[in-house]
Parts: structure tokens; C-alpha cells; sequence
């Protein structure tokens, strides 16, 4: 196959290190070169767009701690029992997650440093916790969106995991901050008696036992740590190998409830002692730090070959094709080895590679619904003043970001998101933004200026240059002027303004608008 | 975890005529089908109403005689005089549900006391997952049972409309490897209609796949214009019933009428739909529950006319037709002092159709003493939820559920049918 051209390497780069194009981003790249704008994606100055960071900064929760957060969704509050007093409680609470997720979106939007919001998505997946768990995770996810995932997006994955398992989020998240050595036979023996003499009830004695039997060992975090953050599913580890993690990891929880630091806590007390051996290797308990030994053991586990294939598996499955190629995966594999993890190398090491580059993948990656909305904005330059309605429209999708249920994060594969009904759903939001039906996300009116208002037959080609640069089919061009026919055969005097929103909704809608 | 969503679902792509060259994974293929094959031995449906957040059932079927509901619910609590329609001596329904006496009258109804979930969380998140992947307390599960009854009975050539649900988001129960369709209400409409129209030639709806086409190259653009093609054909085939569909009574404005009403109009024109999912939000119910008036019963008021209006609607459809309504778990037994209930534990289900042994209150009751009460302040559990559903999926569709379709599950007995 013929290899790319220029330009369709840098419609390649923007469409998987970037969110799409901008009208103006294909010239701009074009001009300044791809290696130099690499350079830029991957650096770690201040972002460019200082307009941007300075707006961000008016979101007043979003560098809190947990604990200032918690402090900050409390105040001011009056419960008297009122339905309007505990609305208002509900509308402070959700503050945190309605301005992060405000932020989010701003920045896969507006940033200059494109590359470095794509990664965060892929490791907020990665390692995802949930606004949908409940509870607490309202006053947590903000610090860990920033103490977790953007501080170590273009540093080592192992300071990432590593931050991710003291933090407060995930342990809520996964259950962790519940599990606790497992009370013995007799401690069992002595709480049933109790509650039998208290309540003079054989049956209340049992259940209370029952009860606490129940309180013990949750092997939910270990299993996921290496099921889904390093190893991979089954790979290189055994049931047994669950259980000596999660009794390492026992008392690795953090001090919750109204008078808590929201902080993370390591609990002697729910600690669970004692040599423990994972994948054949003996951790030695540490009486004086019981906390080094799990620590040891999440970092072994960052560092073993297992993650090492597995993290560049699904980087290379994100980055550039459902099923990749296995020389892609080998060469990200060795990159993460060698680097002990640093994630801009092995991002060099994916651009340095001919498969990243090979027409077999160009375009040939289906957009997730969180990809397809935010190209969709940035394609369409839009002013958002209501961030509500993009929470919207990606809830509607089932994609809000922070919201996804299963520990597996998001899936970026197109079998995951191609039920029948789901493109409606896509072609709904087209038309609905094009024609401007969202209020509060608008494209600015000055955006049809550019066609050339003398030729109307021209106007979807001019679109379809901005909106799919990597151009349309057959079928998707006879689509467009059988549209611009129609339109032309009733109107008096084309106006850009009626029949330009038209085909923009097509083409947000189009096949070619879904790939990137 | 097991990997969700490959290849039954490639292999729909492939029955539905969406052959893209995929190669199949056997060892998956083996796990969806020869494990749990089955045929479908009897042509039936099952609605499946979720009542999300966890639905105050002991005053839906009201121990309205017992002078320890009553003093544990003094504000809230049903009694004769309030309207309770009486079932027997001992059990009353809601006045709000009124409209079913007929249902019980006519043996239709069934309703089942103090059941739930094994595990003991209070989270709805957790409940939920649990209930609707039937695994309680298995993570590792994450299949909705009804998947996983459409993926064992899965058959080429079968229709490919089994199974919808009414919302724009599938309900857990009904997702996993099996590909099922979600309908979002605005496709009900004309404009939804309208939208459809505007991308079929994109899609290729009517015509054929266009030789030389540079954008239909690659394979997985192939997918992506053959999925737009499904979704507008099988969208299409449900408006273009809801077109022809008759509807034999007049349905309340609510939502929730509504999509009952549509519902109705797909069963009755005997397309072999076999499953359909619906959500009804709003049951968890901390304050402002109230008894004869209040939130509590303006929803089951809708609730129970929608669907009496249903099952009068679908006539003798109904004789083969399962409305199971469900939620995560009950309440509280005490009221608390906003005038409603906190998260609980045993709860409660409705049975409603043909073929079903209604007419007499199901599971087994335990007293409403300090005894009988979970944790002393709950409703106790007496029949895990998955005998209901193993049951329903029995007898509603003749699918006797395998061994490991609930995992680490020993069946009881409820004689529901």
C-alpha cells in the first residue's frame, strides 16, 4: 500500500494524539512540521492557551483536596429537613463534579498540548474510578484526576499506579478501604454470645456473627490491580496470588465520614501480618513499616514484563487499531521495559514505528462517543456556556466522563460501541447541534462566512474540507448534493446560513465523521 | 473479568448479514453457546419493569392488619380504612395500585413477599449490579441475566428484534455479549423518523454496496456504515409497527403509559419479541413518602393503572406474556422522621400475566418482630430473588435456566406457575 502523504499524516496525528481538527489546526501543522509539533505535544511547559488556564482557574474546586472539598460541599449548609433545604444540600455536593467535568471538557477542546488530554483519557480508563460509586466519591475524584492521572500522564506509569493505590478514590472505589484481616473463629464465637446475652436472641446472636463474618478480606482492589492495571486477565497470576495481595493491602484505607481527614490512612489495626508470597516471591512482613511490604508488592507488579505487555497493548490499541499489530505491541513492550514505564518514550516509540503510520490503520479507528462529541466541538470551533448540556449529550451516549461503572473503564474498541439503535443516537446529536437545538453550546455565526457565497454547489465540499479534512466518499458526496439539490430547487436566494447547518449535520452524522 | 464484548457480538454482525470478515474466537463462542444451549421451547414474552431505588414494597403489599407495621409506621402506615384493596386476611395491595383487584381477581397476579438478594449491601449501586447480573456479590459477572438468556437461545437466522428496551441506555440485565436495541424515545416520533430518512442514503439503506468506493476500503468503515444501516432498518421496522399497532384502550399521559403502550403495539403484532426491558426511576423514597397521599403513591398509582391498561390492552396476548416488576431491595420496616423510609433490605415482586398462579401471595413471611427483622430493621429475606427469575424465565419463556447461569446459586421452589 502506498504510504501516507504529508498531509494525511498530520490529519493522522490530529486525529489520534489530538481530538480532530480545528478548521485552522491541518494548515498550522502542516506549516510548522510534524517533529516539531510532537516536540510540543510531549513537553512539559506551561500550555500555550494561557486564556484557557486562566478561565480554569475560576473553578474554585478544582484543586482542592479531598478534604478542603468535603469542607467546601458542607458549608453553608442549613438541613433543616426541608425538600428545599436538601435540594440545595444535593446542588452544593455536586459542584466538584460538575466543575471538573467542565474542566475536562475545556481542555479536550481548547488545549494547545492536545497529546497530553488524549492520554489522560486513556489512563483516567485505565485505572477508572466513579462518580456513580456514591457516597464519598463526589469530594475525591477531583484530586485524583489531578494528584493521579495529570500529574503522572507524561511521566512513569509506576509512579501512576503507585499514586493511584494510596489514593482515596480508588480504594473507595474498589472496596478496598473496607477490607480487614478476617475476624477468627473466636472472635466470631465471642460476638454471637455477646449479642445473644444482649438481646436474649439465639437468632440475633447468629446473624450478628454472620454479620461480622462478613466484614473481612475484599479481594475486589487486588484483583483488579492485576487484572486490569498491570497483568492483565490471568496473566501470570493465580487466585492465591488475589488473596496474598489483598491481605497485603489490608488496612490501606482512608479516614472518611463527616469528621474524617478524607486522607489516606494505612490501619494497623485492619492490617493483616504476616510473610505473604506473590507470583513465587516471598515479601517479608516489616513490623516496624507494615505498609512496605504491599507497597513492594504494587511495585514489583508495575515492574513486571506482564504490565510491560499489557499497558502497550492497550496504548497500541488505543493509539491506533482495535486488534493491533503483535511487531507494534513487541516494540511498545521493549520501549516500557527499557524506561522502566516513562510514557512520552514510549509514545516515541509508537511514532517511530511504520505500523502507526501504515494506510491499513489511517482512518480506520472507530470515535468512542466522548471522541466523536469533542471533535465534533472542535471541528466546529463551539462557545459552550452550558456545560450541563455536554454532560447531557455524553450521558445520553453512555459515555460521562468519571461515570463509568465497571472497573474496566471505558472501552475504546468499535465492537464495544456499534449496538444497533447507537448510531441514531449520533445522528440525533448531529442535526440537534448543527441546526442549533443546543442551547447553551453554539457554533459561532460567523463560521459559514468563509464558503464562497456566490456558489452554493461548492459549500459541502468547503465543509467537508474542514470537518472531514481526510475528504468523503462516493456515497457520502451523492448524499451532500442531493441535499444542496433540494434545497437549491426551493430557495430563491441560497443563504450559507440554512443550508450550511444542513450539511454540517451530515456531516457530523456521515461514516467518514465516525473513524478517526 | 471476562472480556465483554467480542465475539457474539461479531458473530450477530455476521447472522444479520454484516459479514466483514472477522475471524471468531472459539473458545469464547464455546462459553456463549454449547454451555448454555438451549432451545426456546415455548413462544412467550417477558416485560421486565425495574424499579429503581429501591421501591418501598411493604407498603405495596401491606401486612395492613399487623399492629407492628403499624406502630413501626404511624404516619405512613395503610390500613382498611385508607383504602387498602384486601387480598386475604392478612395482606392488602396499596391503594394506589387499585386497578389490579381485577388482576387478582382473575388469578394474573402474583405477588411474592420478602425477597431479595442473599448479599447484604444497602448500595444501590451495588444492589443493582448484583440483582441485574444475578451474581450477588460476584464482580466478576458482568452479564445481565436477560443477556444471558438471549445469548444461550440464540439461534442463526432468528429474528434480530428479540429483545428492546425503551430507553436510550440498555439496563444492566440486558447487557452483555447479545446485541440488543436500544430505542430512544425520540424515535418514536416523526422526527425521529425524519432523522433516519436524512442518513439512509448515507448509509446505503435501499441500495447496494457501491464498488470503488475509496471510503469503504477498510474493513472497519464497513462495520461503521453497516451498523448505520441495521440501526435505521431495525428502528424502522419498530416505528413502522408502532405505525400499524392499534391500541385497544386509552393510556394515561405519563411516560411511562406511553412506552407500555408501545410495547403493546410490538407484542400484539407477533414480530417474536421475546424480551423488553423497562426502567421506572424514582423509588428511593428518604422523605416525602407519605401513605394514602405523597410520592409514593402518585407512582404506584401510575404504575398500577399503566399497567392494568396494559395487560387489558395486549388481550389475549397476555395469556403468553410476563410482566415481572422488580427493584435493588426493600426499606426500612420503621419510618424515619422525613416521612419516609431508608435503604432496608427484604423487599418484594410482582408477577403479573397468563399462565401464572396469581390469585395468592407467594413466598414466605416472617413476623415483623425484633425476631423476625433483619438486623432488627429490616424486612428479612426468605426467597433469594434468582428463584423468581429462574421461574419467570421458565415458565414465561420455557427456558429452564442451566446450571452457571447464576453462579454459586441452589434453586428453591415457588410453584409460580
Amino acid at each position: 500500500m502506498e504510504p501516507l502523504s504529508r498531509k494525511e499524516r498530520a490529519i493522522h496525528l490530529l486525529n489520534r494524539f489530538a481530538y480532530g481538527p480545528r478548521p485552522e489546526d491541518l494548515d498550522m501543522l502542516l506549516e510548522q512540521g510534524e517533529k516539531s509539533w510532537l516536540e510540543e505535544q510531549l513537553s512539559s511547559a506551561p500550555e500555550p492557551n494561557r486564556a484557557l488556564t486562566a478561565q480554569l482557574k475560576e473553578l474554585e474546586t478544582l484543586d482542592l483536596t479531598p478534604h478542603e472539598c468535603f469542607e467546601y460541599t458542607e458549608a453553608d449548609q442549613e438541613n433543616d429537613g426541608s425538600e428545599e433545604a436538601r435540594r440545595k444540600v444535593r446542588e452544593r455536593q455536586n459542584i466538584p463534579r460538575q466543575q471538573l467535568s467542565q474542566a475536562l471538557v475545556r481542555r479536550a477542546v481548547e488545549k494547545e498540548r492536545q497529546l497530553e488530554e488524549v492520554l489522560c483519557d486513556f489512563w483516567r480508563n485505565h485505572l477508572n474510578v466513579s462518580f456513580t460509586k456514591g457516597n464519598q466519591a463526589r469530594i475525591l475524584i477531583s484530586d485524583y484526576e489531578r494528584t493521579v492521572v495529570r500529574r503522572h500522564t507524561l511521566g512513569n506509569f509506576e509512579d501512576m499506579l503507585m499514586a493511584s493505590a494510596e489514593h482515596p478514590a480508588m480504594l473507595h472505589y474498589l472496596d478496598n478501604h473496607l477490607s480487614r484481616k478476617p475476624p477468627t473463629e473466636q472472635e466470631l464465637r465471642d460476638v454471637e454470645r455477646r449479642v445473644r446475652r444482649r438481646t436474649g436472641s439465639r437468632s440475633q446472636g447468629e446473624e450478628a456473627a454472620t454479620i461480622a463474618g462478613q466484614k473481612g478480606l475484599n479481594e475486589n482492589y487486588a484483583r483488579e490491580i492485576m487484572e486490569l492495571h498491570t497483568l492483565g486477565v490471568d496473566n501470570y497470576y493465580k487466585q492465591k496470588d488475589v488473596i496474598a495481595l489483598a491481605e497485603a493491602l489490608t488496612g490501606w484505607t482512608f479516614s472518611g465520614g463527616s469528621r474524617g481527614t478524607h486522607a489516606f490512612e494505612f490501619r494497623k489495626d485492619m492490617h493483616d501480618f504476616g510473610d505473604k508470597r506473590l507470583l513465587g516471591k516471598i515479601f517479608k512482613e516489616d513490623k516496624e513499616h507494615p505498609q512496605a511490604q504491599g507497597l513492594a508488592m504494587v511495585q514489583m507488579l508495575a515492574r513486571h514484563k506482564g504490565t510491560a505487555a499489557f499497558v502497550s497493548m492497550k496504548l497500541a490499541r488505543f493509539f491506533v487499531a482495535d486488534v493491533p499489530p503483535p511487531s507494534l505491541v513487541k516494540r511498545l513492550t521493549k520501549a516500557y521495559k527499557k524506561t522502566k514505564g516513562n510514557i512520552p518514550s514510549i509514545i516515541q516509540s509508537l511514532v517511530a514505528s511504520e505500523e502507526f503510520w501504515s494506510r491499513e490503520h489511517y482512518r480506520a479507528k472507530f470515535k468512542t462517543p466522548y471522541e466523536f462529541v469533542m471533535s465534533a466541538f472542535r471541528a466546529l470551533n463551539v462557545d459552550i456556556s452550558d456545560f450541563s448540556k455536554v454532560h447531557r449529550a455524553l450521558m445520553d451516549m453512555g459515555q460521562p466522563i468519571y461515570h463509568c461503572d465497571d472497573p474496566t473503564g471505558y472501552y475504546d474498541t468499535a465492537e464495544s460501541w456499534l449496538d444497533p439503535g447507537v448510531m441514531a443516537l449520533r445522528w440525533e446529536f448531529a442535526l440537534g447541534l448543527a441546526g442549533g437545538k443546543v442551547k447553551g453550546i453554539e457554533i459561532p455565526p460567523n463560521y459559514y462566512d468563509s464558503l464562497p457565497q456566490e456558489v452554493p454547489r461548492l459549500w459541502q465540499h468547503y465543509l467537508t474540507e474542514h470537518i472531514v479534512p481526510s475528504g468523503a466518499g462516493k456515497r457520502t458526496r451523492n448524499a451532500l448534493s442531493t441535499i444542496t439539490n433540494q434545497y437549491l430547487a426551493k430557495a430563491r436566494v441560497p443563504d450559507s446560513r440554512v443550508l450550511g447547518p444542513e450539511l454540517v449535520g451530515l456531516l457530523l452524522g456521515s461514516p467518514e465523521f465516525q473513524q478517526q | 473479568m471476562k472480556s465483554n464484548h467480542s465475539p457474539s457480538r461479531r458473530d450477530f454482525l455476521r447472522t444479520a448479514g454484516l459479514t466483514a470478515g472477522f475471524t471468531l474466537c472459539p473458545s469464547s463462542l464455546a462459553l456463549s453457546r454449547s454451555s448454555f444451549s438451549w432451545t426456546k421451547k415455548k413462544p412467550g414474552s417477558l416485560v421486565c419493569i425495574y424499579l429503581r431505588g429501591g421501591a418501598d414494597f411493604l407498603n405495596m403489599i401491606v401486612p395492613y392488619r399487623d399492629d407492628a407495621y403499624h406502630s413501626a409506621r404511624p404516619t405512613i402506615g395503610l390500613r382498611k380504612e385508607d383504602g387498602v384493596v384486601e387480598l386475604d386476611s392478612k395482606f392488602g395491595l396499596h391503594p394506589g395500585l387499585s386497578a389490579w383487584e381485577s388482576l387478582w381477581k382473575s388469578k394474573k397476579l402474583a405477588p411474592v413477599v420478602m425477597v431479595g438478594s442473599p448479599h447484604t449491601t444497602r448500595s444501590h449501586f451495588d444492589a443493582q449490579d448484583f440483582m441485574e447480573f444475578a451474581a450477588p456479590g460476584d464482580r466478576s459477572v458482568r452479564t445481565g441475566w436477560l443477556n444471558r438468556y438471549l445469548a444461550a437461545t440464540q439461534k442463526k437466522g432468528a429474528s434480530e428484534f428479540r429483545a428492546m428496551a425503551l430507553q436510550k441506555l440498555l439496563p444492566r440485565s440486558l447487557r452483555g455479549n447479545y446485541p440488543v436495541l436500544a430505542v430512544p424515545s425520540s424515535m418514536e416520533k416523526k422526527r425521529g423518523a425524519k432523522t433516519l430518512s436524512r442518513f439512509e442514503e448515507f448509509y446505503g439503506v435501499g441500495g447496494g454496496v457501491m464498488e470503488g468506493d475509496e471510503s469503504m476500503m477498510d474493513r472497519d468503515g464497513d462495520v461503521v456504515v453497516k451498523s448505520g444501516k441495521v440501526t435505521i432498518e431495525t428502528l424502522r421496522r419498530y416505528q413502522d409497527l408502532l405505525e400499524k399497532g392499534k391500541s385497544s384502550v386509552k393510556y394515561p399521559g405519563g411516560n411511562f403509559g406511553k412506552k407500555l403502550q408501545s410495547i403493546a403495539k410490538v407484542l400484539k403484532s407477533g414480530s417474536g419479541l421475546e424480551i423488553v426491558g423497562l426502567d421506572y426511576g424514582g423509588w428511593d423514597d428518604h422523605a416525602g413518602q407519605g401513605g394514602v397521599e405523597g410520592n409514593h403513591h402518585t407512582r404506584l398509582a401510575d404504575l398500577g393503572n399503566s399497567l392494568k391498561l396494559f395487560c387489558d390492552d395486549l388481550g389475549p396476548v397476555l395469556d403468553t406474556t410476563t410482566i415481572l416488576v422488580m427493584t435493588e431491595f426493600g426499606r426500612t420496616f420503621r419510618e424515619n422522621g422525613n416521612s419516609g423510609t431508608d435503604h432496608g433490605h427484604g423487599g418484594g415482586m410482582f408477577v403479573l400475566g397468563g399462565g401464572v398462579r396469581g390469585g395468592r401471595i407467594h413466598g414466605k413471611w416472617r413476623s415483623l418482630t425484633s425476631d423476625g427483622l433483619y438486623q432488627g430493621r429490616d424486612l428479612a429475606v426468605t426467597t433469594d430473588f434468582r428463584d423468581v427469575l429462574a421461574e419467570v424465565l421458565h415458565g414465561s419463556l420455557g427456558f429452564e435456566p442451566p446450571k452457571g447461569f447464576f453462579p454459586n446459586y441452589s434453586p428453591g421452589h415457588l410453584n409460580l406457575y
